[in-house]
């Protein structure tokens, strides 16, 4: 098996996974050295070759595996010899991470700029106009919304956020840029 | 494919600067052969090896008014875990758009908050 240091990651297992699912990942989880064909894969890890199929072309569509196709003289069908490219896994998160920053810093501006009210009951959030809006009453239950506190959410959204420009160098290619 | 660093056979410079790349997460190439107390050319001579054997990357850079790379550590050294929250990845892995408004990111962030 190939890449198996990143697949010691659990974080990179849990990536793989979010990407071709349960069904895949055996697939996904035990890439071989060098090419290898969608049956022979279905062959080795005894699975369906449309669950083998489905999982490859995600990886494909994420730039963790490419495909050559080969014509077989005697038959004439076409053979997929697929390779697997994980090392750009790395990179592929880190975009996440650039995509999540981008998310906790929107979400954090959002949080600071607005009062919310809650019911208790449905533990359903409401943004001040749309409390006033229903009276400071659920609209599902009836029961009276209370003013809601923020600040532990802000505050794990400000730490996250700092934590990932120091990762990522955000503030140092600002500068450099 | 790269390269894992064990395969790599590296000088004490070489060593050295690719730590000091590193631990300061990123530097120019006019701070680098400085802060190693080496020659420019040594420094630059350095970063291509590193940047050949895909430990580093290096992106050409005004700096200070003069032309000069900026040297950074490869996407494998970063802390990967800054994706989870709790036992929650990103829930923009897998979307093709960033809603910081979607459910599953307030789910991801109420972990974050009460869970870690």
């Amino acid at each position: 098996m190939a890449f198996e240091e990143l697949l010691n990651d659990p974080v990179i297992q849990k990536y793989l996974h979010e990407l071709v699912g349960p069904e895949g990942m055996p697939v996904a989880a035990a890439p071989p050295e060098g090419e290898v064909t969608d049956e022979e894969l279905a062959e080795e890890l005894d699975l369906e070759l449309n669950d083998v199929r489905r999982a490859l072309f995600i990886l494909y569509e994420n730039d963790l595996a490419s495909y050559r196709r080969v014509r077989d003289e005697d038959s004439g069908w076409l053979t997929y010899l697929w390779t697997f490219h994980y090392d750009n896994i790395p990179e592929n998160l880190e975009e996440e991470m650039e995509r999540l920053l981008t998310a906790i810093e929107e979400r954090e501006e959002y949080e600071r700029t607005h009062e919310f009210y809650l019911c208790e009951v449905c533990s359903i959030r409401f943004e001040f106009g749309e409390a006033m809006d229903q009276g400071f009453q659920c609209p599902e239950c009836a029961s009276p919304l209370e003013s809601m506190d923020n600040d532990a959410l802000v505050e794990a959204m400000e730490e996250r956020g700092a934590a990932l420009r120091e990762e990522l160098n955000v503030d140092i290619h600002a500068d450099a840029d | 494919m790269s390269v894992s660093e064990a395969e790599v056979d590296l000088s004490a410079d070489e060593q050295r600067g690719l730590e000091l790349i590193k631990e300061t997460g990123g530097i120019h190439q006019s701070d680098f052969w400085k802060e190693l107390d080496i020659s420019s050319r040594k420094g630059s001579r350095i970063a291509e090896k590193l940047v050949d054997a895909e430990l580093i990357n290096r992106e050409q850079t005004v700096y200070n008014g003069h032309n000069t790379y900026y040297l950074e550590p490869t996407a494998k050294d970063l802390e990967f875990r800054l994706l989870m929250a709790g036992d929650l990845l990103s829930p923009f892995i897998g979307e093709e758009e960033v809603d910081p408004q979607s459910d599953s990111f307030s789910q991801w962030l109420m972990n974050l908050a009460y869970e870690e």
